[in-house]
């Protein structure tokens, strides 16, 4: 019992967090077995409000589909058959040994997830090093916010997502929301758009649909998918145009600005236009609102989930450092991360470039400060790996890995070209997967190990302002299962592990944050109790770059960005931008949401613009077949009026849209195109 | 034992140029030379005519600065005027008598300003009458901003406004004219065809232009020629005198061929080129730009020059790459006038899907071939030009009403009454009769959870409760 719990006369009430975004809403749990939702009014981020999928939260314990036991897959017959949690690991552990002897460490990878708490994620990064010792490790957060991670690091030399609490947003005159749609992602978090215009300032939204995010935003523009860095250099033309820049802060600050400047001179308004479809009054529209106040610009999965993407985000940035606005408080750049634990996923290690604290693998420095906390040979550790995609592509190859563990995470439905990465499963000697229920993904695998979730267990998870909260356990799991940290454990025990795995999460807190201890993400000064007392934590301090940034040299850097566009543009074959993203009621790949009864699941549309549905014959919930040069799915139309003509819209929580997503990658983050592709839609027959 | 890099010579330093230099840059197998003969670094030409309306400022049009020519090993040579190409010793001789050898030349020569047949604008000794201005260079923008300046400030307080007469009402003509407007200067516009605009679009078009423009304040006299400038002014060949303390020639540009002529190469109107840019008459000299003639057409336009530059760097480089010549889109730049050209409407072959409507001044003409937008001017009205822009570039096949609907106005949302069926909170999932069953907005908290989401619902939420009969939106 912590200072946070506290006793009733029904039972105990848990301070804790939402088991989905990267908003962590605190809320409260009441109950035993089935928990209670109820609001947390202190918590700053929510103060109280959550959407219905945390008020539903519950409901991940109504269900009948929960594992509770190990299950071994034969793969002769494709039956199914429980077994004893040590017959499962030493099977495991065995087929890691065989397919390592055979092929050397690198032949068995980890995939992870950004869903993770910090002491998986750190927990796992640490496995795959010295237990497995292989370098094959990544998780699905490449495919979240990695972009925007990759240009943070170049621009600012650190990312931390936003680098302010979100209600700073209150604060500023513009916000600018590229990409986003977060009334419907990240509903609390519009509450905070509400009281910034309450008090007279403006919000601008960028997106090819006029989602309820931009219902609420007095400048909406729809670019073709995949041509935000346009209007970004677009923006920054007209603002040197009109002498709206900040030249002393430009000046002091930052580096590389000439060359940005010259590189937006070609960028003019009509230019802009022709490559992103927004009339050319609306971008000087747009120019024009940012001339002058404090200017907020955020990025979400919009912007960055292109081959372009991190590119995209670096001229987001040099708009922002242009107009001197990173490091004025209630003003700057930041990324809307997507995952719950999003941030704190991506600093602890289970990246295949890195090593906990946001360091680099293959700094020397690194490598013997994390050794000495592991009590490893530095040597001993390996490399880098394959980026997420890359790696998932290798899978079952001759040089690839042929044993694949999988963590909080639902490859199947959430990979891009889907059905080419589940043959590379398919193509494994052996696929274990750790998750709560059969997911898409645990039913390809030949061992699955039912693990805890969310309110059965503890851990810390790092929200999207950088503050570090406490999930606390708060009811008792159900009798079979285990914490995906016991699991690693047990792994690492039967390989014979030079270095001991602990399964109390506190304990692992305290190990991640001497292994943290002096790199980018410096966790070392934050413990349980400072949670608890604190709600939540910032590492690294509040607000960040209001003196300087974390280069050497204390200055931004501002890289001159080229538009390329789409990695694959309309053709005749292809003639359509399809685009993808995330409804209200459902999370990510749908394995929690769509098992919650109270959650409505009506399975995905294609929307389409009056226009288009015209010239195709469709009408509104007619089937429409919508295809690409990597796949094809079913589904029925929601014409609406409010996407643009030459695009339609599919919703990715189910097995479908990214059988059709485009596989390219953005060439400094590993990002796949998930935001657009070529696509042909036509009425089913 | 790797090759000697190639010599690449590029004649002119304008808006072609420089992109083949961008796409040249960094490539160890070329040594670009690039010989401009103005005084600045390269420059975004077409916003000149906003650097004189003020919107933009001057240092803002730099494309590339000479450090970024020479970090990127190209030598650039402001000043640098060429005198004659000897293609025999495969050297350009420059006017101080200097010659560069080649291994391939470019010519990127741009257009010159054609002078128009008006006696008195050369005075005895051969000057200009200083009050007439050419408008291509940025050397011209400046003094022409200079007199303006001039003019305006010794007018202050005055009676009169000063007085201006642009020469042509090609795209060119009306942007200056409406710089020189807004400037405060009383200008018009004077255009021997029938209407403005006549090589882009058809009368009905060219009269909704000129009709904007008087509303502006600028009068237009179409289907007139100016003869003569005298000490009164601009006479036109109606016999009418326009006062004018400044003319500017807009009345279009033709090829720079001069060099290519004399050197032997095949000239019509440009530097005739095949698809690989290459002169038809010499294999080691490409022409690039406003100088440069494919399939008999010379275009004016940057975005053509900008595609020839990438394709011309490619086949430099050995790749597999053609020039099929470009879709033009064409923007009217100037306050107060909505213009956009898309392909040739007037001759493009196809059916007219055509919107007029004089009363509010617009007219919109959609040419529609096989089911594909090969052509359009929109002309008052912008509404959709993106979309119409995206939907012609990439040649999307449309079905038989889409033209139609394109030009129309989008059909607003009606407010209606909202069913009880209709969901009022998404982030609860509340409907509306869910709402309208509670007795006030805290019960309705209560019970539904609606508003405790987003916070969006809350005015739906608060009419329902209290029954009030005002529409409300989905929140």
């Amino acid at each position: 019992m912590t200072a946070t719990q506290t006793q009733t006369e029904t039972g105990t009430t848990t301070q804790t967090h939402c088991p989905y975004c990267s908003l962590q809403c605190g809320m409260r749990l009441a109950g035993r077995r089935t928990p209670e939702v109820s609001a947390w009014e202190e918590f700053p981020v929510n103060r109280g409000a959550l959407c219905r999928k945390g008020w539903a939260a519950a409901g991940l314990y109504g269900g009948r589909e929960r594992l509770t036991s190990p299950l071994v897959r034969d793969r002769e017959t494709g039956e199914w058959s429980a077994v004893s949690w040590d017959d499962a690991l030493d099977r495991v552990a065995a087929a890691i040994r065989a397919a390592q002897a055979a092929g050397g460490p690198d032949k068995v990878a980890v995939f992870g997830g950004g869903g993770l708490t910090n002491e998986k994620a750190y927990s796992l990064g640490k496995f795959a090093r010295v237990a497995l010792g292989t370098s094959q490790i990544d998780y699905n957060g490449r495919w979240c916010m990695s972009s925007a991670a990759s240009a943070g690091i170049r621009a600012f030399g650190l990312d931390r997502g936003l680098p302010f609490p979100l209600a700073d947003v209150e604060e500023t005159d513009v916000l600018v929301l590229v990409g986003s749609n977060l009334v419907e992602t990240m509903p609390p978090a519009a509450r905070h758009l509400d009281r910034l215009r309450e008090r007279g300032g403006k919000v601008v939204v960028i997106d090819p649909r006029r989602t309820p995010t931009a219902d609420r935003a007095d400048l909406h523009l729809q670019p073709v998918p995949g041509t935000d860095l346009a209007l970004a250099l677009g923006v920054l033309h007209l603002l040197v145009a009109a002498g709206a820049v900040d030249t002393s802060y430009l000046a002091e600050r930052t580096t590389g600005w000439e060359d940005v400047r010259d590189s937006v001179a070609s960028w003019w308004p009509e230019r802009v236009e022709r490559v992103t479809g927004i009339d050319a009054h609306e971008v000087r529209a747009l120019a024009a609102m940012l001339a002058g106040p404090r200017v907020m610009v955020l990025t979400a999965r919009g912007a960055e989930q292109h081959s372009t993407g991190s590119d995209t985000v670096l001229a987001w940035i040099n708009v922002a450092l242009a107009l001197g606005m990173v490091g004025q408080r209630g003003a700057g750049y930041g990324c809307l991360t997507g995952q719950g634990n999003g941030q704190g996923g991506r600093e602890h290690g289970q990246k295949a470039d890195q090593l906990p604290g946001y360091r680099r693998i293959d700094d020397p420095a690194a490598r013997a400060h994390v050794a000495g906390v592991w009590g490893v040979d530095p040597d001993a550790l390996p490399g880098p790996g394959r980026s997420a995609y890359e790696l998932l592509d290798a899978l079952g190859t001759p040089d690839g890995p042929s044993a694949l563990l999988v963590l909080g995470s639902n490859i199947v439905v959430s990979a891009p070209r889907a059905t080419h990465v589940t043959s590379r499963l398919e193509a494994l000697d052996l696929l274990v997967v750790c998750d709560v229920v059969m997911s898409e993904t645990a039913a390809l695998a030949d061992v699955v190990l039912p693990v805890t979730q969310w309110a059965e267990e503890t851990g810390t998870m790092t929200n999207l302002e950088g503050r570090v909260v406490l999930r606390q356990r708060a009811i008792t799991p159900p009798s079979g299962v285990r914490s995906d940290l016991e699991v690693l454990a047990g792994l690492a025990e039967r390989l014979g592990s030079a270095a001991s795995f602990p399964t109390d999460p506190e304990e692992v807190f305290a190990e991640l944050g001497r292994a943290s201890a002096g790199g980018p993400a410096d966790y070392s000064a934050i413990t349980y109790d400072r949670i608890r007392d604190e709600k939540g934590v910032f590492w690294g301090g509040e607000r960040l770059f209001a003196e300087s940034f974390a280069h050497a040299d204390g200055r931004a850097r501002m890289y001159a960005v080229e538009h390329r566009g789409a990695a694959e543009q309309p053709c005749a074959d292809y003639p359509i931008h399809l685009t993808t993203g995330r409804v209200l009621a459902q999370y990510q790949s749908g394995a929690q949401t769509r098992r919650v009864r109270s959650l409505p699941d009506d399975g995905p549309f294609v929307e389409m613009h009056p226009l288009l549905a015209g010239r195709l014959g469709v009408g509104q919930g007619d089937a429409v077949r919508v295809a690409t040069r990597r796949g094809e799915m079913t589904a029925p139309a929601k014409v609406v009026p409010t996407i643009r003509p030459d695009t339609v819209f599919v919703p990715f929580h189910w097995v479908g849209a990214n059988r059709l997503t485009n596989d390219a990658l953005d060439p400094a983050s590993r990002m796949p195109e998930f935001k657009v592709c070529a696509a042909s839609v036509v009425a089913h027959a | 034992m790797p090759e000697r890099p190639q010599r690449i010579v590029v004649v002119g330093g304008g808006m072609a140029a420089v992109r083949l230099s961008e796409h040249l840059a960094g490539d160890d197998r070329f040594a670009v030379t690039v010989l401009a003969d103005e005084a600045s670094p390269p420059y975004n030409r077409i916003l000149l005519s906003a650097v004189l309306e003020g919107t933009h400022a001057a240092d803002a049009l730099t494309l590339r600065s000479a450090e970024w020519y020479a970090e990127h090993g190209i030598d650039l040579r402001l000043g640098a005027r060429v005198l004659e190409v000897d293609r025999e010793a495969r050297e350009v001789v420059l006017v101080d008598g200097q010659r560069v050898g080649f291994d391939r030349l470019v010519l990127a020569c741009g257009s010159i300003p054609t002078l128009p047949p008006i006696r008195g604008l050369v005075r005895r000794d051969g000057t200009l009458d200083p009050r007439v201005h050419a408008f291509r260079s940025l050397d011209d923008c400046r003094r022409l901003d200079e007199a303006t300046r001039m003019l305006v400030e010794a007018e202050r307080g005055r009676a009169t406004r000063p007085r201006a007469v642009v020469v042509g009402g090609g795209l060119l003509g009306l942007q200056v004219a409406r710089a020189l407007a807004v400037r405060g200067l009383l200008t018009e516009v004077v255009e021997g065809a029938d209407h403005l605009l006549a090589s882009q679009v058809g009368s009905g078009a060219g009269a909704v232009l000129a009709r904007d423009l008087r509303r502006l304040g600028s009068e237009v006299y179409t289907g007139a020629r100016a003869v003569r400038l005298t000490g009164d002014g601009l006479q036109l060949d109606n016999g009418y005198v326009l006062p004018s303390d400044l003319v500017v020639l807009a009345a279009g540009g033709r090829p720079s061929t001069a060099l290519a002529r004399r050197a032997g190469l095949m000239v019509r109107r440009g530097v005739v080129v095949d698809h690989t840019l290459i002169s038809v008459t010499d294999d080691r000299v490409h022409a690039i730009g406003d100088c440069a003639e494919h399939r008999r057409r010379t275009t004016g336009f940057v975005p053509p020059a900008w595609e020839q530059a990438e394709v011309l760097a490619r086949v430099m480089r050995g790749e597999e790459a053609t020039y099929d010549g470009s879709r033009s889109v064409a923007r009217l730049r100037a306050t107060g006038l909505d213009v956009a050209v898309l392909g040739d409407p007037e001759r493009a072959e196809g059916e007219v899907v055509e919107v007029t409507n004089p009363l509010a001044g617009s007219h919109r003409r959609l040419v529609v071939h096989g089911g594909r937008i090969v052509a359009a001017a929109l002309v008052g009205d912008l509404s959709r030009v993106g979309l119409i822009t995206q939907l012609y570039d990439r040649g999307t096949l449309l079905g038989p009403d889409e033209p139609g609907q394109l030009l129309l106005p989008e059909a607003a949302d009606a407010p209606a009454p909202l069913p009880d069926e209709a969901e009022v909170c998404a982030c609860a999932g509340v409907t509306a009769g869910e709402v309208r069953a509670c007795g006030s907005v805290g019960e309705c908290v209560d019970r539904t959870r609606a508003t405790t989401g987003c916070g969006g619902c809350a005015d739906g939420v608060r009419r329902l409760v209290e029954g009030s009969p005002t529409p409300v939106a989905v929140g």
